[in-house]
């Protein structure tokens, strides 16, 4: 594992992380920001398992496991706030909740 | 490419008939619910049955590795492994679940869509679990299995959610299989502790390899989960109230899965067991003791279920015995034979008080030759294997070995013998009780037939408790023992011992004032009596302290959580008023009427906004990392 496809690895984990980001900022949608999340996630997954095989360590596959735990553990407790959403509130938007905040 | 990449396959159709029919979205009819489950349950014993083949033509010694983690120095390899003893119990599993499940498809035909659904999904996993179980090649996919396995069955049992008696009847098995998975657990702990390595095959050579008082306590661990899972004696109340779920799930329960794994799990350790020669005595006792007890106390049942979960008790001490005299070989053998015979007596008995109103009553047999003559016959078959009728039936084979291992094991082992030998003859009178019932005919009974799904599986395995006599020798050659025979005059006395229980038998069905015994006999009936000594010496005391923390019984609701609150606020009031309305006081109070302010402006910043927030952390995020570059930039 040459240290330029390790650079390039990170380059690609930042993208996929910018690229989350991005859309979580642009879309209102519950649903949509979900999935951004989802994809903020694989950049440092990414990340851990190119560092990991650039220094021979398990560690980073190790790390990349808790990720996928937690990415799991995540997309449940989001989809169940989805699900509770639009039954209740009748709308998939999130800028509609603001009133939460009182 | 091994052919043990096809051992993957095996549990994998079971498991993906669970996930479509417990978790799968969609919607489905009853004819698909019953198809699916039909595949999920027929296909593993399709993967098996050749693996089996391969087994006995070639080298039957493989292991296949799923997944490898290296932390450190320890190593977790789940791995699945195929050898003689997970063949063997392997192609009987899968050929027991097949059956269960497809005569299950008439039993619970009249149940609705969901609760159908429930139930085959949940059968298919528990059939995976154990295949699972059957199948691991280390402790991990082991315990998970068994863990699994123990899931299901409470959830099988309780299956009747309506029923409070289910409910509480699933809670118990749980409860008490818990306790012996904790030593199952502690037991496989140690072991990985020994040995860095969850592999079988690194695993029990390193156990043997430990030090003395760790070796025993291993197997002490090992055996406590196997007298818990196996319902043997100081662990067996859970199983007569599992009789709470559907009939099938018994016969599913009590023949080849669950209460077998603690057999299983002792002939898969049995090295380490035989290294500690204190624990097999204990075994040995315990199973003797067991059996004895099971077939006294079914001897007295008045329900034909809760005879056939004795009986469980019993035939499985017989195991434990044959374990605990070092021929693990001949317990399995038992297994077999015991799966075969214990389902096709629940499925028969299933069938024929299906037809008697839902009631299990041994009196709902009574005519049965006459109104139900299949599966009547199909339980003479299974009873007189079970009683071991001598050279036609494979359970008088299995029991010879077992008796004749006792036999030969010195003189500790000829009062075992005589134990397990007064067991036989009690086998024999509980076997035959229900099927001379089913011999006084009532009225003009009209002769029925089941379906198609009732008998087939019947069927099968009525011929099997024959087919599998002359088997029973070469099952524990292929499993490396010679079959053990005592004297013959020992062998003649174990022959006789069926026909002296018949005699028995028919002496309590048809002298009236033998049966109004033991129609009377309360305290055996209750297995004497030893559920409600458990009733007064645990769940009391718990029900009572669980009772006492929630207030019921009168005081402070919750002490454990209240009395320290109470103690604070009392501390408070004694240490903190004195000092009230001074200077540093007010300039508190000033201080917390700042933080109101404080917090009407910080309120502002508060949009509410889930992509406000977001776009606040990320430009947080983005400063951070600056600072970062920032200060460590050369």
């Amino acid at each position: 594992m040459t240290s330029g496809f390790l650079i390039a690895a990170l380059v690609l984990a930042t993208g996929l992380f910018l690229v989350g980001l991005f859309g979580l900022l642009i879309r209102r949608g519950v649903l949509f920001q979900i999935v951004s999340l989802e994809v903020m996630l694989t950049g440092p997954a990414l990340a851990f398992v190119a560092a990991g095989a650039h220094h021979g360590d398990p560690g980073g596959q190790g790390m990349f496991v808790f990720v996928l735990v937690l990415a799991a553990s995540e997309v449940a407790l989001g989809l169940a706030l989805y699900l509770r959403l639009s039954r209740h509130a009748d709308t998939t938007d999130s800028d509609t909740v603001r009133e939460l905040r009182q | 490419m091994t052919p043990y990449l096809a051992l993957l396959l095996v549990p994998m159709p079971a498991m993906g008939a669970f996930l479509l029919l417990g978790l799968g979205p969609a919607q489905f009819e009853r004819r698909a619910i019953q198809t699916i489950a039909l595949l999920g349950a027929v296909a593993p014993a399709v993967v098996m049955l050749p693996l089996g083949a391969y087994c006995l033509t070639g080298t039957c010694d493989g292991v296949q590795p799923i997944f490898d983690l290296t932390v450190g120095d320890a190593v977790v390899a789940l791995a699945l492994m195929l050898d003689p003893l997970s063949a063997i119990v392997g192609v009987t599993v899968t050929l027991i679940g097949a059956c269960v499940i497809g005569y299950s498809i008439d039993y619970m035909a009249k149940a609705d869509v969901a609760d159908l659904r429930r139930y085959f999904a949940l059968m298919n996993l528990f059939l995976a679990s154990m295949l699972c179980m059957v199948l691991a090649g280390d402790s991990i996919v082991f315990f998970l299995g068994w863990e699994l396995m123990g899931l299901c069955s409470f959830f099988l049992i309780a299956y009747h959610v309506t029923s409070p008696r289910a409910i509480a009847a699933g809670r118990k098995a749980f409860v008490i299989t818990r306790v012996a998975d904790a030593f199952l657990l502690a037991g496989l702990l140690l072991l990985f502790i020994e040995a860095g390595n969850v592999r079988l095959d690194v695993l029990i050579p390193a156990g043997i390899a430990t030090e003395e008082v760790r070796r025993g306590l291993i197997a002490f661990l090992l055996l406590g989960g196997a007298l818990g899972k196996s319902a043997q004696l100081p662990f067996h109340t859970w199983l007569p109230s599992a009789m709470a779920g559907p009939t099938p799930v018994s016969a599913l329960l009590h023949s080849a899965t669950m209460v077998a794994a603690g057999a299983y799990l002792l002939a898969r350790f049995a090295p380490i067991m035989e290294s500690v020669p204190l624990a097999m005595a204990v075994t040995a006792v315990m199973g003797a003791a067991t059996a004895l007890f099971g077939a006294a106390s079914a001897v007295f049942q008045k329900d034909i279920k809760r005879l056939l979960a004795y009986s469980s008790i019993s035939q499985i001490g017989f195991m434990l015995l044959a374990l605990g005299l070092g021929q693990p070989e001949v317990a399995i053998a038992h297994f077999v034979v015991h799966a075969i015979f214990k389902s096709l007596l629940f499925l028969a008995a299933g069938d024929i008080t299906q037809i008697a109103r839902g009631t299990t009553d041994i009196s709902a047999m009574r005519g049965a030759l006459w109104s139900r003559p299949l599966a009547y016959l199909a339980f003479v078959a299974g009873a007189a294997s079970l009683a071991g009728i001598p050279l036609i039936t494979a359970g008088w084979f299995s029991k010879e070995a077992i008796l004749s291992a006792a036999w030969l094991a010195g003189p500790f082992g000829v009062v075992l013998w005589g134990v397990a030998l007064a067991s036989a003859v009690l086998t024999a009178t509980y076997a035959f009780r229900p099927v001379f019932t089913g011999l006084t005919r009532i009225g003009r009974p009209k002769a029925s037939l089941g379906g198609l799904f009732t008998n087939l599986p019947i069927l099968f395995l009525a011929a099997g408790t024959f087919a599998v006599a002359p088997l029973v020798e070469p099952i524990m050659n292929f499993l490396g023992a010679e079959m053990p025979h005592g004297p013959k005059a020992v062998e003649l006395v174990g022959a006789a011992a069926p026909f002296i229980g018949l005699g028995l038998a028919a002496a309590l069905t048809f002298v009236p004032t033998l049966s109004m015994r033991v129609a009377r006999a309360r305290r055996m009936r209750s297995g004497i009596r030893i559920d409600s000594i458990y009733q007064v010496i645990f769940v009391q005391p718990f029900v009572g302290l669980v009772r006492w923390l929630n207030g019921e019984k009168g005081g402070i609701a919750d002490p454990v959580g209240t009395l320290p609150i109470l103690g604070a606020e009392r501390l408070a009031a004694a240490v903190i008023r004195p000092f009230a309305h001074d200077p540093v006081d007010r300039g508190w109070a000033g201080f917390s009427a700042g933080m109101v302010r404080a917090w009407g402006a910080g309120r502002r910043m508060q949009s509410g906004r889930v992509r406000d927030y977001v776009l606040a952390l990320g430009l947080g995020l983005a400063a951070f990392l600056l600072i970062a570059w920032g200060t460590t930039w050369r």
